[in-house]
């Protein structure tokens, strides 16, 4: 069963709108909760004015920082907001939440919400990036390595821009107390994460907070961290006695909830005269928003791709007076590969060698930073896979060679690789008398696919039908399981769902031969055997619903627990390589991509219908980081100037070609049992160094800017 | 967004009777409810008029006549539209969604309010929403924004792509009041910002647009309307161009030119059109022309390529409208 294209165990709940989601739930008694936000961006707030808010119809309460609700400060470090809100009345960015007012209905808490006036002591704002030019930064992190010189030298800087998450479904939270317990339902990559902040800034036992985030519109690293809204509606709530509802507008979303910082990268790469890397030197700038403490390390990539005697990387941060910078999509291998892949790109025109061949003559058959050979890698067969398919060996050498029409056409190629591994993870399964089995953890399903992958593991390691399981994702009352992020959902949680169903197919046999009711009764154990969902022992057979009923049970269950994964000698990984064609307008510029194919070496594919969709959802996110995605800032007033999905491009369809997907589908031996390395980020890495070879190949003009719009080709 | 009365009007004579300083006036809604959600615009009475006999699209007297609350989804489609002016049909097609097109009106398309972002945010400054007040995007982010027609109190450009269409197509508006019914060509009734940008248009307080006449040009099927965004569905123009050309033998002997996503109201070239007539119908007879077009251009820090991209389009747009290569 692992591996075969299954479709998504929740997909008819939420196309028919029956997925509960934080915002849908209902909750009786419910007061809505509202931010008052700055509108100023550097300074602090003298005084605010709440009493017209105050009488407005149906306000319950107004907070603020003159009048806040007691939150403890944040220590564990979760990419997001380093202070809790309203606790102080600085203002770090423009869009700060400076006040929740609560009431009967969220139109008259959002209608007083207007009615609140702040007065400021302002300052100028800083935020503009200044790159590696900065006078005034953090810190420098010299990460590793050395410089040498080589026959050629190729140096060249890259940038990009800010880029928002723009997830469907916006952060919502719906707090309620019974007594000093609390019920929490919130958007979460990882119900943990909540409960855990949520115990330190209300400074409760986390016993007592019970999460539950069971669907999540999107996520992409935006929804780690637990935003204003979330100790808010908690605090909130407890203090009004009422449980509240609050859901941030897309414009709070943008300026308070996380963003991608923009970034540049000064590339030095020396080699031999046949092409051979001797020295690559990443000197990497990285904005860091003054909401947060998180910066991106977007010259790491450079770190494990290419085999250099000599690899060096570096790290600026720029603070800004923005809201958190935060993990988003592959943070720092995204806008890394960016940098390395053009370069790749550039250094093999300037050699005339292909890009693919340069790539092989540079292949990492160890680890490039550490000398440690890999667990798995086959990225080489991703490349001859992906050439071969694409029809790659007819790519015109020169650019600007091919011409359809009015459109300039041109392919590109690029390396995508992501960190790989296995951390702890504890899944329940319970098998019940109908039949069925369950399985939990405190996992996350974003729209991810983690649902079926514990479906599909259940199924496959008891023998019964998918359709048969029941996963329970997004409850922190459930084991530990891993959070969803930095793709490793699969890799950690899969071999601990292995582990429980194979514990409780052990709890099944043990009820089977020491319950009296059992037709097994007094067996030897060693005698049952557990096959396709029943128990058979001495030529009699029943399935485990026949055989719980029989014992008039109510079912049995098993824990599992997967260790993390503490291996010094090898490096993880999984690869893969983009091939695209974008055509360009020759008198108008547009660059639209027209095909793709992508290969992927990610260990063992659970399930390939989900995992096409990954990697096919992490090509159309690459297409709009590379073509459309930028979030302005007005630098008067340090305000994002398009926060709005009319304002901030994605894709729409029409700008997605088909994307052809293949996986190797090679288990990697060494991560885990099951074999399976991280998907969720991989697709995007290196999507915007191909698309930008691609536009070379087709105009001869090569954009180092991210994005890639028809202003820079005209 | 602010509370707010709610009226339906039964009649025209209903709907201006209960129009008052502060009201205004709902029909599809899509530009009026989305600015009253931002706080943009707060009337305190909403007066429904889409149950007003403003409909029907029919030919008469040499002129294609669409009621204004006749949908955009509706006159795209409309058999008498495609055939007597196609150019209309796809510059509505290209505009919005198929969700939007099917509530939008025509007269509301017509009276749509700009997309600068420094408009749509309360916070920001904005001569057109609160005048005096001043104009942020002249020194902010302003890659969206006119290069044609501004002023230093404006630079917000006009959204309306059928706009463009019709002005090409030298329509009027047939607007109503109190005092009963005014003609006016749709390029006059658009007013450059100046000083008073929170002026838009000829509209007088509590007057309607009724009807837009499009007169027929025979020759006008042979055309294009042409635009050009960094996405390819969904997005406002960064240019937009309506062509029609009338070629004889190859040519020019006609030709109507308009532009959108460059000027502060849809943008009529005549200068161009003069140019070409009389020309052989090729791309450098189109590029030469198309220099004109940007006379007068004030380009801004994020924007000036569209004086590049104009030019372009325009040659683009030709080549279309005029089936050469």
């Amino acid at each position: 069963m692992i591996g075969q294209p299954v479709d998504r165990v929740d997909g008819r709940i939420k196309v028919t709108g029956a997925a509960p989601y934080a915002a849908d739930t209902k909750v009786p008694g419910v007061a809505y909760g509202y931010l008052v936000t700055s509108t100023i961006g550097k300074g602090s707030v003298t005084a605010m004015d709440t009493a017209a808010a105050l009488a407005s119809p149906g306000v319950l309460a107004v907070y603020t920082p003159f009048n806040p609700l007691k939150l403890f400060a944040y220590v564990q470090e979760q990419n997001d907001e380093r202070f809790p809100p309203l606790q102080d009345n600085e203002v770090r960015f423009f869009g700060q939440a400076i006040g929740f007012v609560v009431a009967e209905t969220w139109e008259q808490a959002r209608d007083a919400a207007g009615l609140v006036t702040a007065t400021y002591q302002q300052q100028p704002p800083a935020t503009e990036f200044p790159g590696r030019t900065a006078r005034r930064f953090d810190e420098v992190e010299e990460v590793v390595g050395t410089q040498a010189l080589g026959d050629i030298t190729f140096t060249a800087t890259y940038t990009t821009p800010f880029q928002h998450h723009c997830a469907m479904e916006p952060h919502a939270t719906v707090a309620t107390w019974n007594g000093d317990h609390l019920t929490v339902y919130t958007v979460s990559q990882g119900a943990l994460l909540v409960q855990r902040r949520l115990s330190e800034t209300l400074g409760i036992d986390a016993a007592k907070i019970h999460v539950l985030s069971p669907h999540v519109g999107g996520g992409f690293g935006g929804k780690w961290g637990n935003w204003a809204q979330v100790p808010l509606a908690c605090a909130a709530s407890k203090a009004l006695g009422r449980p509240i509802k609050a859901v941030l507008t897309r414009e709070q979303v943008f300026a308070m909830a996380g963003h991608r910082p923009t970034t540049e990268q000064t590339l030095t790469m020396t080699c031999t005269a046949d092409g051979k890397l001797t020295s690559i030197v990443n000197d990497g700038v990285t904005s860091r928003g003054l909401g947060g403490n998180w910066s991106e390390s977007v010259a790491n990539w450079t770190l494990t791709t290419y085999a250099s005697p000599n690899i060096r990387v570096t790290k600026k941060i720029v603070p800004l007076n923005l809201g958190a910078a935060t993990v988003m999509r592959a943070p720092g291998e995204a806008n890394g590969s960016f940098a390395l892949e053009s370069a790749m790109d550039e250094l093999a025109e300037q050699l005339g060698v292909d890009p693919v061949e340069l790539r092989l003559r540079n292949y990492a058959t160890l680890v490039p930073n550490t000398g440690k050979p890999w667990s798995s890698k086959h990225l080489d067969e991703c490349y001859r896979i992906g050439a071969e398919e694409f029809g790659w060996a007819e790519r015109p050498k020169g650019v600007r060679a091919t011409v359809d029409g009015d459109w300039l056409v041109g392919t590109g190629m690029a390396t995508a690789t992501y960190g790989a591994g296995r951390g702890q993870a504890s899944v329940k399964v319970r098998l019940h008398p109908d039949g069925t089995a369950s399985v939990s953890g405190t996992a996350a399903d974003l729209g991810t696919g983690q649902y079926t992958v514990f479906a599909i593991l259940v199924a496959d390691e008891l023998g019964i039908p998918v359709s048969s399981v029941r996963p329970e994702l997004g409850d922190s009352t459930s084991p530990a399981a891993a959070n969803a992020g930095g793709s490793t959902s699969t890799g950690t949680n899969g071999p601990a769902v292995q582990v429980a169903a194979k514990a409780v197919q052990t709890e099944l046999i043990t009820l089977a031969v020491s319950n009296p009711r059992s037709p097994f009764h007094g067996k030897d154990p060693a005698t049952v055997v557990d096959r396709d969902g029943s128990i058979s022992s001495g030529g009699v057979t029943m399935s485990f619903g026949t055989l719980l009923t029989t014992c008039d049970v109510g079912g049995v269950e098993a824990v599992g627990t997967s260790p993390r994964l503490v291996d010094p000698e090898h490096g993880y990984r999984s690869f893969g390589a983009h091939f695209c064609e974008v055509r360009v307008h020759r008198l108008t510029g547009e660059p639209r991509v027209t095909r793709w194919r992508s290969v992927c070496d990610a260990g063992t594919i659970v399930n390939a219908k989900a995992a096409r969709s990954q990697i096919q959802g992490a090509v159309v996110m690459g297409i709009g980081q590379t073509l459309l995605e930028a979030t302005e800032v007005d630098h008067a007033t340090g305000r994002f100037a398009n926060a709005n999905l009319a304002s901030y491009l994605v894709p729409v369809h029409s700008d997605i070609p088909k994307i052809d997907v293949r996986f190797l589908n090679h288990p990697d031996p060494l991560v885990s049992g099951l074999g399976a390395k991280g998907i969720g980020e991989l697709g995007i890495v290196g999507v915007a160094g191909a698309i930008a070879n691609a536009v070379h190949h087709a105009t001869g003009v090569r954009v180092r800017d991210l994005p890639i719009t028809l202003d820079k080709l005209l | 967004m602010r509370a707010f009365d709610y009226a339906a009007a039964a009649t025209v004579d209903d709907a201006l009777k209960l129009a008052r300083p502060g009201s205004a006036f709902l029909a599809g809604g899509t530009t009026l409810v989305d600015l009253m959600k931002l706080d943009v615009l707060t009337p305190d009475r909403v007066i429904d008029v889409n149950s007003l006999p403003l409909k029907g699209i029919r030919l008469h007297a040499g002129a294609l006549r669409i009621g204004a609350l006749e949908r955009m989804s509706d006159v795209a489609a409309h058999p008498v539209v495609t055939a007597v002016h196609p150019m209309i049909s796809r510059a509505l097609l290209l505009s919005a969604s198929w969700q939007l097109r099917n509530m939008a009106s025509i007269g509301g398309n017509l009276l749509q309010r700009t997309r600068c972002d420094y408009f749509r945010d309360v916070t920001s400054a904005c001569n057109k929403r609160r005048p005096g007040s001043g104009c942020p995007a002249l020194t902010g982010v302003n890659r969206g924004h006119a290069i044609l027609g501004t002023s230093d109190s404006c630079v917000a450009t006009h959204a309306s792509d059928v706009a463009v269409a019709f002005v090409a197509l030298e329509a009027q508006v047939v607007v109503r009041g109190k005092d009963g019914d005014r003609t006016i060509p749709l390029d006059d009734f658009y007013r450059l910002p100046g000083s008073t940008p929170e002026r838009e248009n000829a509209l007088a307080p509590g007057e309607l647009v009724a009807e837009v006449v499009v007169p027929t040009l025979p020759w006008a099927r042979h055309s294009t309307y042409l635009k050009i965004r960094d996405r390819q569905s969904y997005e406002f123009a960064l240019t937009s161009v309506a062509a029609a050309v009338d070629l004889k033998r190859g040519v020019v002997q006609d030709v109507r030119l308009a532009a959108g996503g460059v000027g502060t109201k849809p943008w009529r070239l005549r200068a161009v059109e003069e140019a070409l007539k009389g020309g052989v119908a090729m791309e450098r007879t189109f590029a030469d022309a198309a220099e004109s077009a940007v006379d007068g251009a004030r380009p801004l820090a994020h924007n000036a390529f569209k004086t590049s991209l104009l030019k372009r389009s325009i040659v683009r747009a030709l080549l279309d409208a005029a089936g050469v290569r």
